[in-house]
């Protein structure tokens, strides 16, 4: 293989990192702060997605024509309405069963989650049918022998890495990631602190939601293309990826999203059949599982985030 | 200065642990303990004032301020802080961190770090320790992390749970020193102890808690020479 296509192969892999690493941080964000596996966060990342559509139909409607400005708007609008409905099944769905046993939790949020795929094939016009998504990022093109690197590309892998380092430094260095860390370490003593432990938990949904709704618009704007069941697999992907890296650490999270884009990529290159990637990358998800159960960054003594 | 009644308090938690109607009243600017063998109902007490385990009867004052019905963050805000059994430092956070969080309802960035200093003075240690991260460090050092971080938010009021549990003599008298200067500077206390001769050397006046109720309460030296307390812990 020249060393244009091995290029060519790491680049998309780190944008399908990215998209997952997102993903999987969310799932670890929620671990981390109140120990439970919220099912439909996949689902939201598609309702983001088809948010950012409807956002660009309007504007479109409306007669905006700029493109940055429809890209901006349509992924600003999907990250605002995602943390709301991050928020709202946190404060209505998670919080209200916390005492009962983390299986119901799982349980529930995966109904919510076909609950919202369901009324995005019922209720989006011709929600059933693929949707194509606007291509509204330069396209400008820079190709050396076989590879070739694109400006929105760039564009959507440097937001992601920017989002999720924006939200690494969030919870290290702000006053609220110091209540979410405490929160996640030990809930009670946090209260003690005068930490508003329920207002650690609605942000903390809502910034994980936001960040499913840029990887689902992050998606769109990659493929060109969504549709009401997208979020099913990146979910399942997104929660392996947390669950390889560590579940409820946040560097476990990115780890594990970049590491699964690798097996996938891996998996295209090695197999002519293109379904093969995921097969491939999920059989050895398993085998790291038997080999790590706690994931590569493993907890030490039950301390987390 | 600020004082603590509870009045009439009945609290049932977990069956085991409960408070059938007990009433004390923690002086402003003084230090008032808490004795009582394990099971006695101290821990029930402490988790009720601090809104932790709501009461299912009776009052609690801050001041002016009823504190039951509230949630514990706003309680905190009202000018009360606690050092809780066990010292529960957060072990992933450094010594600094765990600091701040102790401040957490602190705005004010020059109150912040007045406090930082002022506890970096009263346990030098800690300040060595700054960045370590807190799980990763001794028993004791962790006790004064835990009374440092009581401290950060200045309160008014200073509730203390066993802060003698599991630690040598030698740090149990330091930390009672503490303690008593910390209420020298006009923080009232009320302290929850198992170690009854020094609790009673460093308090102005307690009560005795058995099987959740008041069974004996006075001025310290009064209590010292009870015989209900000298025969349950003097021997």
């Amino acid at each position: 293989m020249d060393a244009g296509l091995l290029g060519q192969y790491i680049f998309n892999g780190l944008m399908l990192g990215i998209i997952y690493a997102m993903v999987a941080v969310g799932f670890t964000l929620f671990f981390g702060v109140l120990d439970v596996i919220k099912f439909s966060h996949g689902d939201v990342l598609t309702v983001g997605a088809f948010v950012g559509l409807a956002t660009y139909h309007g504007l479109d409607a409306l007669g905006v024509t700029s493109a940055p400005v429809l890209a901006l708007s349509l992924t600003l609008a999907a990250m605002l309405a995602m943390g709301a409905l991050g928020a709202l099944m946190a404060r209505w769905i998670v919080l209200p069963l916390r005492n009962a046993p983390a299986i119901n939790v799982l349980l529930i949020t995966l109904m919510a989650g076909t609950v919202l795929r369901e009324l995005i094939r019922l209720f989006y016009p011709a929600g059933a049918n693929p949707k194509p998504f606007p291509r509204l990022l330069p396209t400008d093109s820079l190709t050396m022998g076989s590879f070739t690197l694109r400006l929105d590309n760039v564009i959507l892998l440097s937001v992601g890495a920017a989002a999720i380092v924006g939200v690494h430094l969030l919870i290290t260095r702000s006053r609220l990631g110091l209540a979410i860390r405490a929160a996640a370490q030990d809930s009670e003593t946090a209260r003690i602190m005068g930490i508003n432990f329920q207002m650690v938990v609605l942000v903390t949904f809502a910034l994980g939601s936001a960040l499913a709704a840029l990887a689902g618009v992050t998606a769109g704007l990659y493929y060109s293309e969504i549709n009401f069941g997208m979020g099913l697999l990146l979910g399942v992907i997104g929660f392996s990826a947390a669950v390889v890296g560590g579940l409820g650490n946040l560097y476990g999270a990115v780890l594990g999203g970049f590491l699964f884009a690798a097996l996938q990529t891996l998996g295209a290159v090695w197999f002519s059949v293109p379904a093969y990637k995921d097969v491939f990358a999920f059989a050895l998800v398993i085998l790291i599982m038997a080999w790590r159960p706690t994931g590569l960054i493993a907890e030490k003594t039950a301390e987390r985030v | 200065m600020i004082d603590l009644r509870v009045h009439e308090l009945t609290t049932a938690y977990d069956r085991a642990d409960v408070l059938h109607g007990v009433s004390l009243h923690a002086r402003a600017g003084e230090i008032t303990c808490i004795l009582g063998s394990n099971g006695a109902g101290k821990s029930t007490l402490i988790r009720s004032v601090l809104g932790l385990t709501p009461p299912r009867h009776g009052s609690i004052r801050l001041g002016d301020e009823e504190l039951t019905g509230r949630p514990t963050h706003r309680i905190v805000a009202l000018g009360l802080a606690c050092i809780p059994e066990g010292r529960k430092v957060f072990p992933r956070m450094s010594v600094r961190e765990n600091l701040l969080a102790g401040a957490y309802r602190v705005r004010a960035r020059d109150d912040i770090r007045d406090s930082l200093e002022q506890v970096f003075r009263t346990f030098p240690r800690l300040k060595e320790r700054a960045e370590q991260l807190a799980g990763t460090m001794s028993g004791g050092e962790q006790a004064m992390l835990s009374i440092g971080r009581g401290l950060m938010s200045r309160p008014k009021m200073l509730v203390i749970d066993e802060p003698s549990l599991g630690l040598s003599p030698l740090f149990v008298k330091e930390n009672f020193n503490v303690i008593r200067r910390v209420n020298d500077g006009g923080v009232s206390v009320l302290l929850v102890e198992q170690n009854v001769k020094q609790t009673l050397a460093i308090s102005h006046r307690g009560y005795v808690l058995a099987q959740g109720r008041v069974v004996a309460q006075g001025d310290a030296d009064v209590l010292r020479e009870n015989p209900e307390v000298r025969r349950a812990y003097f021997g």
